[in-house]
């Protein structure tokens, strides 16, 4: 006989329960027995046990790679009609705080994504010379900080302090008036740095632009400044970004 | 070198489906629609292994996904990476699926011959890597027969360490140690952390 457990499992049955249970390879009463006797346990064994399951499923998250099938194309479809039923949340308005570092932006995720694919094929395949925005990518160190423009839009650095560079993306940013350039300042305790411009066409609907020399600055700093640019900020700050 | 090893040492990419997840959880639609592009293959794919209906599988994958729309704040970055709490779910989702549709066709298990052979006439050309795919096959093809079928049975068919021990007629220590020592097969040769 070969039936479920009749009785709460010991200690030592419990590890022996850990693959089967990460595994779903459990009925609903053994799977409720083990719950049970988990919230009892001591903590090494709960742990233990925590620690199995974990490595189970990270596994076989990896061993996904092995079955993988596109889906019809459809099924995205039918799901983005799904969840525009479900009431969306108000989108988050940020008007008495700019919170930079917990907002992300979509373009930059999906730059992020394309990079990563890059940066895979890189990786297998050897290329002669990663790019900046590879390096970037590839750190151990990479960041991202994002935050809403005041006037309208987002930006979003990525970058990496082992690589001395860092990567921007500006979506759907208002261009500057007529006359005036958005200027890009590296501000350390030394003074602000430039770190380029951005004029009317450069802005709209979204840019991306590598920063090469990062130096030691704490933060990348949004002016407007006359004409073509200035070597020093002449206007007020209107957007910052840290960048620690 | 695996996605996930290569990805394991990249901050990026985990910190990425992180950073989607959380914005997911805010009901962000351009994140929850990069989320699912990049994870969509693997979920499908392995929800049709478990069911082995297109339809069932479709649904099924809805289902996990619209899970984790309404659900991804439930995502604790301590416990896992992202595609490991959503590969789990959705295989979750799936065996309860096969469970039901069994227990209410009161049918045999309609499984026969343990394999894992590999779909190979639609391949995901997104997102999954063919060397890493590779890699996944051989590690697979590294396990002993008596290995690869208890994860058949009880991963990809859905049945219960009992249920595989009454289909092997094996005694369950058995069975439970065929799946841990099969796991940890596969964990090494994938260096997994």
């Amino acid at each position: 006989m070969s039936g479920g457990l009749v009785t709460e499992p010991t200690d030592s049955d419990l590890m022996t329960l850990a693959t089967p249970y990460a595994l779903h390879a459990v009925s609903q009463v053994e799977q409720d027995a083990i719950e049970r006797q988990l919230a009892d346990a001591p903590e090494l064994v709960a742990r233990a046990f925590t620690d199995e399951v974990r490595a189970v499923r990270e596994t076989m998250a990896v061993v996904s790679a092995a079955t993988a099938v596109d889906p019809p194309a459809q099924l995205r479809d039918r799901l983005l009609a799904a969840i525009d039923d479900h009431a969306p949340l108000p989108r988050l308005s940020p008007p008495q705080r700019r919170k930079w570092q917990s907002i992300a932006l979509s373009a930059a995720a999906a730059l992020i994504v394309g990079l990563i694919v890059v940066g895979i094929g890189w990786a297998i395949r050897p290329e002669p010379k990663p790019t900046t925005a590879e390096q970037i990518f590839t750190a151990s160190d990479v960041r991202t900080v994002s935050g809403d423009i005041p006037t309208g839009g987002t930006a979003t650095v990525v970058f990496s302090r082992e690589r001395n560079a860092a990567v921007l993306v500006m979506n759907n940013v208002a261009p500057p008036e007529k006359g005036t350039v958005y200027q890009m300042w590296l501000v350390g305790a030394d003074g602000a740095k430039s770190a380029g411009t951005m004029d009317a066409a450069a802005v709209a609907p979204s840019t991306t632009a590598v920063l090469p020399d990062l130096g030691s600055s704490k933060a990348l700093a949004f002016t407007v400044e006359p004409g073509t640019g200035s070597t020093q900020p002449t206007t007020p700050i209107f957007a910052e970004l840290p960048l620690t | 070198m695996t996605f996930l090893e290569f990805a394991s040492r990249l901050p990026g990419v985990t910190a990425d489906l992180d950073a989607l997840l959380r914005r997911v959880a805010q009901h962000d639609v351009d994140a929850f629609t990069a989320f699912y592009d990049n994870t969509r293959a693997r979920v499908f794919g392995l929800v049709t292994r478990v069911l082995r209906d297109p339809g069932y599988s479709e649904e099924t994958t809805q289902d996990v996904y619209l899970q984790v729309w309404r659900n991804a704040s439930n995502y604790d970055p301590n416990a896992g990476s992202p595609i490991s709490w959503l590969m789990t779910l959705a295989h979750r989702r799936a065996v309860d699926r096969v469970r039901s549709e069994q227990a209410a066709s009161q049918r045999e298990s309609r499984y026969g011959a343990a394999n894992v052979d590999l779909p190979a006439d639609r391949v995901a050309e997104a997102v999954i890597d063919l060397d890493e795919r590779r890699q996944v096959t051989e590690c697979l093809g590294s396990l002993t027969d008596a290995q690869r079928e208890c994860i058949q049975l009880a991963y990809y068919d859905g049945l219960t360490y009992s249920q595989v021990s009454d289909r092997l007629s094996a005694n369950l220590a058995t069975i439970k140690s065929r799946m841990r020592d099969a796991i940890r097969g596969l964990r090494r040769c994938l260096g997994v952390s």
